[in-house]
């Protein structure tokens, strides 16, 4: 992994988009490692005639976790997720192509380190199923600091 | 029938009765092959989660957990006979019952993260329920449920604080 520093990024950048296509097989593991028994995740005729959807659903937290390994993978190994917020707004089912991203709003420098602000969004086209927010400390090139 | 229901009327006073005391606490021991296990149902495969060479050139003792694998750490074990009708567990939300409001999902959730978790760190859970309120949407009345979540490891440093919350429709 390459090291991203604060002075590679500026307010307006984006970061590179996750696009993921969530099936079946990863959302049962998903459950699996969240101890998530919930019956919209695997029961077809729960989702559909006890909770009206028109299939089972992708996980919210494993939207949130798609989301933060959009960050997580952009930062580096020398970078940390400092905060991080998403709310879940709309559903996504299994199949349909998601984009996780964002873009800086923020850059400041504190001691040795930068912290950048982040604007998230999970989307699926124009929908944005995931909104979010996250601060990163990154390391400061070299000789900067 | 009636055709507009009172949000408010979502919430058992037993449930109203719970806002500001604490819903639960469970305490959990962080796990390399349970997180690596998450790390790749995400298919998340940053080395800091799987390779300690990689994670000790990053400055850390060893591999870490992914920051928000944290709040599974603590996850307990429920009889299945004693799941929801929906399958949930329920427990690590202090069993909060909505009896007509039935459809739960995950609202949102905000976390500051303060410390890494390694292999073995042994982390509290303390969940309070910090606001149950019923709201009018555009699909009509549901419950929002918000806990404030703090996890200590073995050494009481706080490693995150989280705010969370739950939407219970009818």
């Amino acid at each position: 992994m390459t090291q991203l520093h604060v002075e590679d990024v500026a307010e307006g950048d984006a970061l590179p988009p996750l696009t993921v296509v969530v099936d079946e097989t990863q959302m049962f593991f998903f459950s699996a490692a969240t101890y998530n028994g919930h019956r919209i995740h695997y029961d077809k005729d729960w989702a559909r005639d006890t909770e009206g959807y028109e299939n089972v659903l992708v996980q919210g937290p494993l939207q949130a976790a798609l989301l933060a390994r959009a960050v997580t993978d952009w930062i580096g190994p020398r970078g940390r997720l400092v905060t991080y917020s998403a709310q879940n707004r709309a559903v996504a089912f299994p199949g349909q192509e998601l984009v996780f991203g964002g873009r800086v709003t923020g850059v400041r420098i504190e001691g040795d380190r930068g912290l950048v602000d982040l604007e998230l969004s999970a989307g699926r086209g124009d929908d944005v199923l995931m909104p979010g927010t996250a601060t990163v400390s990154l390391p400061r090139r070299e000789g900067s600091a | 029938m009636s055709t507009v229901q009172d949000a408010a009327s979502l919430i058992p006073p037993e449930a109203a009765a719970r806002v500001g005391t604490v819903a639960a606490t469970a305490v959990g021991e962080v796990n390399r092959r349970e997180w690596q296990r998450w790390a790749v149902s995400v298919k998340d495969h940053n080395p800091l989660w799987f390779d300690t060479d990689a994670a000790r050139a990053a400055g850390y003792e060893d591999v870490v957990a992914p920051p928000l694998y944290v709040q599974y750490a603590v996850l307990g074990v429920t009889p299945l006979d004693q799941l929801r009708a929906d399958g949930s567990s329920g427990a690590a939300s202090g069993n909060l019952s909505f009896p007509d409001a039935p459809r739960r999902m995950a609202g949102g959730e905000s976390t500051t993260f303060y410390l890494p978790c390694y292999h073995r760190d042994e982390i509290t859970m303390v969940r309070t329920v910090e606001s149950i309120v019923g709201k009018q949407g555009r699909s009509g009345p549901f419950v929002l449920v918000t806990w404030r979540t703090t996890y200590t490891n073995q050494r009481d440093e706080l490693v995150a604080e989280a705010s969370t919350s739950m939407i219970a429709r009818p």
